[in-house]
């Protein structure tokens, strides 16, 4: 047996000095379960002459404890670790990568008779050792900070980390954050940074904004509060490097986020964050790109990074969501090398200033995967949208795009929007519609169809409406030349037509009555509504003809079908949601496929 | 001649040639190669095989893309063409292997096209 331990390594780990790689024999361990189902492992090593109890494991080294690999009695090398000092002065040696030289399997038992380590509590946080150490130059103290640029000259080896702006504390890599510490500082670089969001409840008001900090260890997600919103939001700056010590760290929510840490922070009271001026070495946002191809195996509702060229954009749309506020979206397909293709809607203002012209690389950090129509990404809050981001993929793909990519039609993992008028697309016969009882439910059922318009009511299909923007509420006549709006409560001198159409659309097996609304009543009679308002008014043969053209056009409808009850009598209620003219070519494919389905069943 | 007209014309594609001979046929496909006498056409289909076109005049116009033949087939496979007409792609191009999947649907299942039936019945 030709190990040795690193005797007296024990005593300089508790005294906080440095140790290089040091050679331990794990004695025991414990596993300490977190709160919130994130467990940890509490390590006991000994050096031979010495044990120690405080060394924990960081969490991404779990699996070693957990497979065994890491068992009592194996002996280990030490490779990087930070020791931090509790508030009661115990020392806590956090273990960040660490590998077995002997399984415990090889060992006979315990080498020599340690006996655990009585400490001299030694004070001297300044000289606790920062293994991850990097050259680290001091800041330009202009801010008046109490930071002092240290005569020390940092050397290429680890050694004692320099003062920081957060007093006594020494900068730590991210990836060493944990609560069980409470004096660190850390250099990182705020790669994302959201607006202000305001909430407000039984239990009050308040305000909140979060940013997602890097370095080169890891990534971890802040959030102020209230009075950290009003005392940091304006100081932080998305792509600056800042001094941030003492926040509060808890169990990170992965539901709002899709940061690999654990951990995230809430800034409190006694947070300090300092700009950081001389910040080349803190790495840019860290992204690990999922190739598109590879998005079908995964599950949904997973937050991911995707890096695609923009081969189309459509337009910008104001959607209305469940609570009625307007937002903006816009679709965009994304080609990655694997040659598949994915639609990615943005939100918001990312969606409204978004230039998809001259086909930008596209990165997005934290998109959300979603099962609708197969798979698409869709932005979240958190999402850092990067075009043209300066990132070697960017430039790999651009090249790839470029020389190749750009003649490739690509395979979509979305069921593109046009003839199905939408992802997700339930495709149903006019017949099947009226066999499934679709609508009976408590929740209005959608179905797609090909149908035929068979004919349309031109009684009544246009109507006087306010003509305030986004007001289309029916207006009264005052029949004194002024129009009433009692949504509006104003008077108007004119108004605009609106329409609101009956049709009846047939498929192969059956028709159907359907409701159409402003759009999709003027995609069916091709004219829009003022002009249509206008023959009625002036010109009723030529009116008739429009309704007479629009017969025995063909469309793909997505349609809204609910039973709705008015004085006790329930009927069916079809509205049509989007008309949009068949694409053969779609639709083909379509029945070939089904065909093909039928016949292997 | 005139009976090609009347008679039912089965669409078929390269793969199929052989099994109708002497009989009235429909073939879809590009225009690859006009012979320099004009009076003989290869045409690819939706599967990237090649068939040979023969037409009784020489061509007086100018044809390209895709071509619709209709016409007896010859013991030697080739296609004696009674008329031909060029598809018109300028709004849509003609997705040519998707008309192949689509034949094939028409051969798989000729109880559900009786055309075929009466054909090769």
């Amino acid at each position: 047996m030709t190990v040795r331990l690193s005797e007296g390594a024990i005593e300089s780990l508790s005294k906080g000095t440095e140790v290089n790689n040091p050679i331990l024999q794990c004695v025991n361990i414990r596993k300490i379960d977190g709160g919130n189902g994130v467990s940890r492992f509490r390590v006991m090593m000994s050096d031979g002459l010495h044990t120690m109890s405080s060394f924990m494991l960081s969490t991404q080294l779990n699996p070693m404890a957990e497979q065994n690999q890491l068992a009592t009695n194996c002996v280990c090398v030490l490779k990087r670790s930070v020791t931090n000092v509790l508030k009661d002065g115990r020392r806590v040696v956090v273990i960040l990568d660490i590998e077995v030289l002997k399984s415990a399997d090889q060992m006979p038992g315990k080498i020599g008779d340690p006996t655990p380590y009585v400490e001299g509590q030694s004070k001297a946080p300044s000289t606790a050792p920062a293994p991850t150490a990097r050259p680290l130059q001091p800041q330009n103290g202009s801010d008046g900070s109490t930071y002092r640029p240290s005569a020390q000259s940092f050397g290429k080896k680890p050694m004692a980390a320099p003062n920081t702006p957060g007093g006594s504390s020494k900068v730590v890599p991210i990836a060493s954050l944990n609560p069980y510490q409470s004096k660190w500082t850390i250099r990182a670089r705020v790669t994302n940074k959201s607006a202000i969001r305001t909430w407000s409840n039984s239990r009050g008001d308040g305000k909140l904004f979060s940013m997602e900090l890097v370095d080169e260890s890891g990534e971890i997600r802040a959030t102020g509060f209230n009075n950290e919103v009003d005392k940091f939001f304006s100081l932080i700056e998305q792509g600056k490097v800042f001094y941030i010590s003492k926040g509060t760290l808890k169990i990170a929510n992965k539901q709002f986020s899709s940061l690999k840490n654990d951990y995230e922070m809430t800034l409190n009271g006694e947070t300090s964050i300092i700009p950081c001026e001389d910040s080349n070495d803190v790495p840019m946002l860290q992204c690990d790109f999922v190739s598109i191809a590879d998005l079908e195996s995964r599950e949904k509702d997973t937050i991911l990074d995707v890096i695609g060229v923009c081969k189309n954009a459509e337009d910008v749309a104001r959607i209305m969501t469940k609570n009625s506020r307007e937002v903006s979206k816009r679709n965009i397909q994304l080609i990655d090398m694997s040659g598949r293709v994915i639609q990615l809607t943005m939100w918001g203002s990312d969606a409204e200033t978004f230039d998809g012209s001259g086909q930008p690389i596209l990165a997005i950090k934290g998109a959300r995967l979603s099962d609708f129509g197969g798979r698409s990404l869709s932005t979240l809050y958190s999402s850092t949208v990067m075009i043209n981001p300066d990132i070697p993929e960017a430039y790999k793909l651009r090249g790839w795009y470029d020389k190749e990519g750009h003649a490739l039609d690509g395979q979509s993992m979305t069921e593109l929007r046009g003839p199905g008028g939408g992802g997700n697309t339930n495709w149903k016969t006019l017949a099947e519609v009226k066999n499934e009882h679709l609508g009976h439910g408590d929740k209005a059922d959608y179905f797609s169809c090909i149908a035929t318009i068979v004919y349309i009511r031109k009684e009544n299909c246009l109507y006087q409406a306010c003509p305030s923007k986004d007001c289309n509420k029916k207006v009264v006549d005052q029949q004194n030349g002024m129009f009433r709006c009692e949504k509006c409560d104003k008077e108007f001198p004119d108004f605009k037509y609106r329409l609101m159409l009956s049709a009846n659309i047939a498929d192969f097996g059956d028709n159907q009555w359907v409701t159409c609304f402003q759009d999709t009543a003027e995609t069916l009679l091709g004219q829009n509504s003022s002009y249509l308002g206008q023959l009625k008014d002036t010109n009723e043969a030529a009116f008739d003809e429009v309704f007479q053209h629009a017969n025995f056009n063909t469309f793909v409808f997505r349609n809204r079908v609910k039973l709705e009850t008015y004085n006790d009598e329930s009927r069916i209620k079809v509205t049509v949601v989007d008309a949009k003219p068949v694409d053969h070519r779609e639709y083909s494919k379509r029945l070939i496929i089904n065909i093909r389905k039928l016949a292997a069943q | 001649m005139t009976g090609v007209y009347e008679s039912p014309k089965t669409r078929i594609n390269t793969s199929m040639l052989s099994q109708y001979i002497s009989r009235p046929v429909c073939f879809v496909g590009r225009l690859e190669k006009v012979h320099p006498s004009g009076k003989v056409l290869t045409l690819v289909d939706g599967e990237g095989k090649s068939a040979s076109v023969e037409l009784n005049e020489p061509l007086d116009e100018e044809l390209s893309g895709i071509v619709e033949i209709i016409g007896t087939l010859s013991n030697k496979g080739a296609i004696m063409a009674t008329s031909y007409t060029q598809y018109r792609e300028d709004k849509v191009p003609f997705d040519l292997e998707l008309y192949n999947e689509g034949l094939k649907v028409l051969h798989d299942f000729p109880q559900h096209y009786p055309f075929e039936v009466s054909m090769s019945g």
